[in-house]
This record gives C-alpha cells, structure tokens and sequence, in this order.
C-alpha cells in the first residue's frame, strides 16, 4: 500500500486499521463500483497521462541541469542534452558558500522540526488530554496565529533577535522557523493524541501503570505516525523559508534556498547552474520523504493495539 | 568569542572615540579620512554588492590587503545580493550590529542619506574628489555636506553586430540617430526570411533606455518646484522622447515588452538582433560566457557571437549613468577606520584595477585613461561624459520600487495605454510617491 | 492539519456505527481527567512562551506600528515615531488600489482552491480505480512535485514561460497555424495569472490527491458494494456515499488551501522577477512592497493587520468548526 505510506501530512494513522484488513483478504484496495475491463485500461491512460503531465516541469529541470551553457540558452529547446554534462552540478558544488548553506540550512531545519515536535508534543497533550480553566484560550491561540502573515513581523522580529544577540546566528533562525510551524505542530498532534482511544489510558491507569508511564507506553508509541506526518510539514516549511534567513543572517549563515536567489544577478540568470542546484535542494526533501516511509511502516506496527 | 572581542573594540572604539574628539554636538560631525588610524585587533565590516565579487574580488582584496598593512585593522567583506538588499538593509541598520561601509546603488542613496543612514565624509579626503561623476556623486550630496563616496560606474552604449551592419551596407557605427534609424531598418529588411530576428534588442521594462530618450527630446522625469516635486513626463518633449523610444521599440525589437534588461546580453548573443543598448561589460558578456558562471576564473566559451561585435555612443542620446557609492554608516563605531578604507578602495589603484574588468571610474579625470587603457570600455568612457541621473529627491527609490516607469512602459508598448496616457499616469504615480510626506 | 481528527480517525474504531457520519464513536468528551492542577499548563508552558515571545510580542509591535507612521527615518534612529491614530487605516481602506488586490488575491483564492481541489478529488478518485502499478507510478510522479521548493518550482515556471527561450511558446508555437514566438505571458493579466494559477495548482495537487486518497481508503466497501447491488450508478454512489464520508476531510484539505492560496507570495514574486506590476500583485506582496520597497513600515503593518481581520472573517466558519471539534474530544 503505497498511497497511504506516502501521505506524509495526511491521516496516517486513521488509515492503518482498514488497509490492514483490506490486505488480509488479499484485495487491492480498488473501489469496485462500476468496474470493468476497459474503464480500467482508461483510467489507467489517464493514470499515466496526469503522472507524465506533473512530471514534465521535473524533467524539464533534469533536462536543463544536465546541458551546456551554450544549449541551455537556445531559442530552439531540445528535449535532450545533446551533449550531457555534469558541469552544472560541479558549479554548484564548487560554488562558494554552497555546501555550507547546505548544510546550514539541514542544521536549521531539523533543529526547528525536532524541537516543534516535542515542544508542539507537550503542548498538544495539554489540550488533547487535559481539561483545565484557560483550555480554550490555549486552542483559540493556536487557530489564530496561523493566519498571521510572518512577513510583517520581520522588522519587530529582527530587532528582538538582535537584542538577544541571536541574528546571524543559526540558533535564531532555528527558533524563529520552530515558533513559525509551532502552531500547527501543536493542532495536529493534538488530533493523532485525540486518535488514541482513551480507554487504552484507564485500562493502563487501572493496571498500575502511572501517568508517566501511560505516556511512554501507550501515547507516545501510538503517536509515532502523527510525529513523522507532523514534521513533513515543519521541515517543507522550514527548508523552503529563504526571506526570514536572508534578513536575520550573513550569507555564511543562511541556506540553500537564500543560494539560490543568487544565481539571479544583475548579470543574467544562468539557467543551468541554477536548475542543477534546484535538484540538489531538493534531494534532502526526497530523502526525507522516504525515510518517512519507511518509519510509517513501523508505526503501523505499532498502531496494532487500537484495533 | 569573536563576536564578544568585536564587542568590546567597538566599546573601546566608541570610548576612544569620544575622547579623541572631545565633542559631539555638531548636527552631522564630518569623519576625515585624513592621517594615520590605527586599527590593530577591530574588524571592518563592509557590505558590497555581488559585482564585486564576480567581476573585481582582487581589487576588493588588495584595497584590504593595503588597507591592513596601513592600520593593522582586518577587513571582513560580505557580498549581498541586489534581490532583497534594501530589506535586509533596513533590518540591520535599525539594530545596534550595523556594517561600517555600505555600497548601494547610486539611485538608492538619496533616500538613505535623507533619512540620516549615513555620516558626512570629507570629499578632500579622497581621490579624485575634484572630478567625480556627477551623476554618483549627485546622490551624495545633502545640504551642502557629502554622505557618501562615488564607488564605479557604468554608461550605456550601442552595442551592435559587425557582421550584420556590414552586410547592410555600413562600415561602421553610426553617427546621427537618423543614420541608426537607417541601419536599423537595413538590417531588419536583410534578415526578413528570420522571423525571430529584430534588428534592435530592446525589452519593454527598460526604464534606463527609455528615459535616456526622453532626455534625448529635452524632456525630464520630474522636477523640483519650491519644496514639492513635478512629474514631468506628460510635457511635450518628454512626449516626443517617449514616443521616439516607442516607435523603435515597436517597429524593430522581438524583445518581451515585459522583461528588463537583466538578460539582454544572453539573449542578443543567439543571433536574432543586430544591436542593444547596454553597458560597456555587457559586449563581453554577449561574445563570451563563463564556463562555470559561479567561479570568477572560469575559462570563458565563446558565444555565436563572438568577435562580430562592436560598440559606440547611442548617437543623440544622452546615457543613463549607473553605478554604486560607499557609504559611512552612521552607527559605525569605526568611522574612522572605515573612511580609510574608503579611501583604498577608491584610490587610483583601485580605480585602475575596475577598468580592467570593464566598470568606469568613479571620476572625469580618470576617464580618458581609462579608455585608453581598455578600449573595451572606450565608448563607454566617451558616453559617461554626457549623461544623465535621475530626480535627486528623497523619494526616488520609491519610484523604482513600486515599478512605476516600468509598469507604465509595458502599458504603452502593448497597447493599453496611449503614449500620453501612460505619461499621464507615470506623473500622477510620481508626484504623489515623491511628496508623500 | 486536522484532518486527523475528523471522521478519519474515529470510524475506524467502529465503522459499523459512524456510516452515518454523526457524532463521533466514543461520545464521552468528559472523560477527560479533571482537575489536574498544574500539569497541563506545565505542559503547555514551552509552546505558550514560544508563541507569546516569538509571535506575540512581534505581533504586538506590528500593531502598534499601524498606529504611528514609522519611516525609514524613525526605523534608522530609533526615534519613537509619531502617533497618528487611524490614519493608516483610513488610507489604506480608502484606496481603490488597495480594494483591487483585496479583490484579485479573493479571486485568485477562490480559483485555485476551487481548481485545486477537484482536481484532487478527481486525482485520487483515479488512484483507487487504476491498477497498482499506475498507482504507484502517479505516487511517485506526485512525490516527486511535492519534493520540489516552492522557489524551485516558481523558478521552473519562469524558465518555461520564458519568452525567449520558454519551452512553453516553444511546443504552442510547434501547432499548425499558431504562432507563439516571443509570447510573453505576463502581458495580459489573464495570462499571466493562469500560468500563476497553474504553478499553484501543480504544486498543491499532490497534498490534495494523496490526502484525499488516504481518506478514499475510509470508505467501506461493503457500502459500495451493497450500493451496487441496489443498482447504483457510479455518480451516485460518489455523491451519496463517498463525499459525504469525505466531507469534513474535503472541508479541512480546502480550508487549508484557502490560508495557503490566499497568502500567495513566492509564486508571484518569482514569476514577475521580484516587481509584480500593479496587476499582478496581492495581499501579500503588496503589504511586502508597501512596508519594505517604499519604507512605509506603519502603512505595511495597517495592511497585515488589515489582511489577518479578513482571514479572520473568512475562517470564522473554519475556526468555529475546529473549536468544536477541539472541545468534544
């Protein structure tokens, strides 16, 4: 079952226990209604279609990357590198500040989606699982703010940091990007913990478990999915930001995004370098898309006792 | 720990500072340039665009590196990119953590000296001084102090194909803008069967190219009345200019009416127009490109173009002068340092080291030589002497940024507006984005 | 993102039950341990700080901000700037440019989101018909999408509209009679906001599909087996068993769309090479270019503050929605 595996933001969990049963009666999931021979070679043209149509724009970028300067620009395209080369990626490479900004912008990223997670973790169980004076003040927070457009706190939010002895530094921009994805963290997790039924709980507490341990046995596990589909959408918003980094930092602190600007200069864009380094920024993100799927694999496992 | 030693030089700094100079009340105290400063164990943080960095790194190196010898202070230069610059500009110089030295486009300076960014130079102090390009230092100047230090310039030339006009019938450029007119339709006429080809490459969102011809008819983008500022463009002549331009456009350029003129070299060097109105760099840009266009000293591959070009003054028209200037901050904590530093990187060696990679000195006097020292930038040199700068209002930035020429220009070219209505338009825009109070 | 919470994650606890989609399976909302004293706010405390400190007091200098008129003057100095009560707000509601954007970003939304999420219904409603290996390859392709930045793709976008060396014209221009050379597509708005519209749509696709086909997996055969029987048409069964199951998954994939869509930034911002034309500008952009390319931070600010009431007014429904849900369990 691929589908569900591969939606990171999507209902992960949710969909674990119907699959399961699907698969034990051998079926492939397919909704049976109106089903024949020739719909489905149809859908299946139609299938393929929409695939190649999504796909061009991604091999146009291949396309690209792997010309000569002298056929990137040429008023007639061709749909192939005549003569392939690697020279576009060496350039990147070679590029002052690349692999550095990369590496930044890794560091960056993973310090805001891992703490989002656990400080959106303990926020969520808050509210998912408490009930207490002020709840409801907490839950209409996090709804507002996500409709707040960050840009227009850029200039507040610059000075703040500078006071704080946090602008061009990496440690600033990682809590910046935390808070910016912390509010919808906190939402979603809240609903996966709401998932947990919570009988699971009392059964534990009435068992001897402590509290605690209802945490580390029983809610954090079954949880597991809901973190990793959580942090898909931190770390595509964290590793897409390139205004905030591009204000806050120096170049030798920002990341591959902010790079790319670069190749925008006053002297021309160069097309090729630019396409090969929009490859490399997104392989981390491709990367992560599968580790994620593999980790949804397991928390299926895991989600096993709610059924 | 770095950042705390910077910390306590620029306390230091500040400290010494106060003492040497005894008092501070003076509205805007001129920093000299003047003397020896010794600078051992600060750090000089200065901001230049990415040009810098991809045409003349080693003049930007040895300026530093005599910079240090001379005051033992170390330099630690940042290259910014020209999107989004100002943004992160504003951010920083609204903290206490500024950059000492500050390149901006020329036409962005007025704004930031108006709004006190910058502190007063003395023009003595540097070289050349007598003479420096109107058109940068223009943007320096606020009642009746200096704020800034003209850096490089760049004028704009015919830049055409020799091969094309040849078999057209002309030996060389041409002299009068009839004559360009001429060529230009000989030309176009030769490469009928092309339907790609347009005799002159010109996008639609040139501001520079079409004000220089406003200018050309004797027409103005706004001028000062009293204490407010008049959109000029819906006068008669700056009509007749703006229609002149049109004209050209319409009738001999393929180029995007929605495009500026950022990529005009990469376009004109595939072969489909015979001339382009740019800066004196932009022929090479046009003949040769970099192998590896993010490494300065990568080995250049020659375009289809290569060796069939030739440049020369636009006849009759007046060039826009571009270029960058160097400015103080004025929450430096290391004026002093700074102004030295300044002063190396726009001494005569510095400026020499510019002509090399094809930018014009920041001054008349050095002119003549360098035309004769890279005559690639000879016409360049011989345009710079008639040229022209846009409104020195407070607000001009303004004008640039909400794309209000530009936007108009499409308009006119594709029809949505007349001539006169876009010029109306353009001067309803300015006057109310150069008097806002 | 939650999606989570609504039928999704209840009905399979007991799908017998919840197939008339009301009130969720455990209908025991005050089961929730009572009286905890400090622990969940110990629990909430890092996420409160966070917020108030990084979001909050911003916010809070963003308003005030509206009601003085900050220039670069007074951002350079320091200088507290001067108080002018309203007027920003006046300015900006009485300008008709400013009414324009408000009413081309509205637009735009509603297109896109409408556009969007068809298509992924469609898209997803294909991935349950088609065979596994189609599946897996329109998985792939849609991954593939996702993966790329949202600068990347609007950088990709740009090269292919290009004009002179556009892909785009290229292939139109390949059609017998037509003649694309040299288009240039941001001419006429129209133009240029379906290339806009179509970069956002290709981009937000695969997010809708896959959600979309997550939730599709929910719906219990048996149901459409049974609908079959009864000698339902294919559309029937769609409108009276599979949208009402999706409904509140639909509800939510859109109204995140809506946020999404309706600060649309980048996009716009790299297609028009960092200076939309009047045209092309919206909420976003515009509040940008008001308060960074013409300094007038207070004016930028009125707008945001402007922008975020609107998003209010507009998500009310949403927010109420999610509050509910929010309270039940």
């Amino acid at each position: 079952m691929v589908a569900p595996a591969a939606s990171p933001a999507a209902p992960a969990p949710a969909s674990t226990v119907p699959l399961k049963r699907r698969r034990a009666k051998a079926d492939d999931g397919v909704i049976t209604v109106g089903r024949s021979r020739a719909g489905t070679i149809l859908a299946n043209a139609a299938g393929v279609v929409f695939s190649v149509l999504m796909l061009f724009p991604v091999y146009w970028v291949l396309n690209t990357a792997f010309k000569p300067a002298d056929e990137v620009l040429a008023l007639e395209p061709t749909f192939w590198p005549t003569s392939p080369t690697l020279d576009n990626f060496i350039s990147a490479f070679k590029a002052p500040l690349f692999l550095k900004d990369m590496l930044n912008g890794v560091i960056v990223t993973l310090l805001a989606v891992a703490g989002a997670l656990v400080v959106g973790f303990l926020g969520a169980l808050s509210i998912a699982r408490f009930s207490f004076y002020g709840r409801k003040a907490i839950i209409l927070v996090v709804l507002v703010v996500q409709l707040i457009p960050f840009l227009s706190l850029l200039i507040p939010l610059f000075l703040m940091l500078q006071s704080a002895d946090l602008t061009n530094s990496l440690i600033g921009v990682s809590i910046t990007y935390l808070v910016l994805i912390l509010p919808y963290t906190v939402w979603t997790l809240r609903g996966f913990i709401s998932g947990i039924p919570r009988e699971l709980d009392e059964a534990a507490l009435i068992d001897g478990c402590t509290r605690a341990q209802v945490f580390w046995r029983i809610i954090l596990p079954l949880t597991g999915p809901g973190l990793v589909a959580t942090s898909v959408y931190g770390f595509i918003q964290a590793w897409n930001e390139f205004i905030i980094i591009n204000t806050l930092n120096s170049p030798d602190k920002q990341n591959l995004m902010a790079w790319l600007l670069q190749n925008q200069t006053t002297r021309g864009t160069a097309w090729g370098p630019l396409m090969a380094g929009a490859i490399i920024t997104s392989i981390p993100v491709v990367i992560f898309f599968l580790i994620i799927q593999r980790n949804i694999a397991t928390g299926l496992t895991a989600g096993a006792v709610k059924g | 720990m770095k950042r705390k030693i910077a910390a306590a030089a620029a306390i230091a700094a500040t400290l010494l500072g106060a003492a040497a100079c005894g008092s501070n009340d003076e509205d805007a105290p001129t920093t000299s340039a003047s003397g020896k400063v010794d600078g051992t164990g600060k750090t000089l943080k200065v901001w230049l665009m990415v040009d810098a960095q991809t045409a003349w790194k080693g003049v930007v190196d040895d300026a530093s590196k005599r910079f240090t010898a001379a005051t033992g202070a170390q330099v630690n230069v940042e290259y910014q990119q020209w999107a989004n610059h100002l943004t992160k500009l504003d951010a920083t110089l609204a903290g206490s953590d500024v950059p000492d030295v500050v390149e901006l486009g020329n036409t962005e300076f007025p704004k930031y000296v108006f709004s006190g960014a910058f502190g007063a130079v003395n023009p003595a102090d540097y070289e050349n001084s007598g003479s420096w390009l109107q058109g940068l230092k223009g943007a320096c100047d606020f009642e009746g102090k200096t704020y800034c230090v003209p850096y490089y310039a760049g004028a704009r030339v015919l830049i055409y194909r020799t091969d094309l006009l040849k078999k057209a019938g002309f030996t060389e450029a041409p002299k009068t803008y009839d004559e360009f007119l001429s060529v230009a339709d000989k030309v176009q006429a030769a490469e009928k069967a092309n339907s790609k080809f347009g005799a002159v490459y010109m996008p639609g969102q040139y501001w520079y190219a079409a004000m220089s011809w406003v200018k050309s008819s004797g027409g103005e983008i706004a001028k000062q009345d009293g204490d407010k500022w008049v959109g000029q463009l819906s006068t008669p002549q700056s009509i007749e200019g703006l229609q002149k331009w049109v004209d050209l456009v319409k009738k001999y350029s393929k180029a995007d009416p929605t495009k500026n003129e950022n990529d005009q070299a990469n376009t004109f060097a595939q072969g489909t127009a015979a001339m382009f109105y740019g800066n004196a760099w932009e022929q090479g840009s046009a003949e040769e490109t970099k192998k590896d266009p993010n490494d300065p000293n990568s080995k250049l591959v020659p375009t289809k173009v290569k060796g069939k070009l030739a440049a020369a003054p636009m006849p009759e028209i007046p060039s826009f002068l571009g270029g960058s200037n160097l400015g103080i901050t004025e929450k430096s904590q290391n004026k002093e340092l700074a102004a030295q530093w300044v002063k190396a990187f726009t001494d005569s060696t510095s400026m020499a080291g510019l002509v090399k990679a094809n930018a014009l000195p920041n001054a008349t006097a050095l002119l003549d030589k360098a035309a004769a020292d890279n005559p690639k930038i000879a016409p360049a040199a011989l345009a710079a002497k008639n040229s022209w700068f846009p409104p020195n209002a407070e607000k001009w930035a303004d004008v640039e940024k909400g794309a209000i020429l530009q936007t108009m220009l499409t308009d006119v070219l594709t029809g949505k507006k007349s001539v006169a209505d876009g010029a109306k338009w353009a001067d309803d825009q300015i006057n109310s984005t150069l008097n806002e109070s | 993102m939650s999606v989570v919470d609504s039928p999704a994650t209840r009905r399979p606890n007991d799908p017998g039950r919840s197939q008339q989609n009301r009130t969720p399976g455990h209908a025991a909302p005050k089961r929730r341990p009572r009286g905890s004293g400090r622990t969940p706010w110990l629990l909430a405390l890092p996420a409160l700080l966070l917020i108030a400190g990084l979001l909050g007091y911003p916010l809070v200098r963003m308003v005030v901000l509206s009601f003085q008129n900050m220039r670069l003057r007074e951002l350079l100095s320091g200088r507290t700037p001067p108080w002018v009560g309203f007027d920003q707000y006046t300015r900006v509601l009485s300008d008709n440019v400013f009414w324009a954007v408000v009413g081309r970003t509205v637009a735009f939304t509603f297109v896109s989101v409408l556009i969007s999420v068809l298509v992924g219904l469609g898209i997803a409603l294909l991935m349950r018909r088609v065979s596994r290996g189609v599946r897996l390859f329109m998985v792939v392709a849609m991954m593939f999408v996702w993966a790329l930045p949202q600068l990347v793709a609007a950088q990709i976008f740009r090269w292919m509209t290009d004009s002179d060396f556009g892909v785009v014209n290229y292939l139109i221009d390949l059609l017998p009679g037509v003649d694309y050379q040299n288009h240039s597509w941001f001419v006429n708005p129209w133009q240029g906001w379906s290339v806009i519209t179509t970069l956002v749509v290709w981009a937000g696709i695969p997010f809708l599909a896959i959600t979309l086909n997550a939730g599709l997996t929910q719906v219990p055969k048996e149901l459409l087996e049974a609908a079959t029987v009864d000698g339902a048409t294919p559309w029937q069964a769609l409108r009276n068993i599979i949208l009402p199951i999706l409904k509140p998954l639909i509800m939510i994939v859109t109204t995140l769309s809506v946020i999404w869509n309706f600060g649309l930034f980048t996009q716009a911002w790299v297609l028009r090479d960092g200076h939309p034309e009047p045209q092309f500008q919206t909420l976003a952009t515009y509040s940008y270019t008001q308060a960074f390319g013409q300094s007038r931070y207070s004016l930028g600010s009125a707008i945001a503050v402007i922008t975020v009431l609107l998003m209010l007014g507009v998500m009310i429904f949403y927010i109420r929605q999610m509050f509910r849900i929010g309270e039940v369990d």
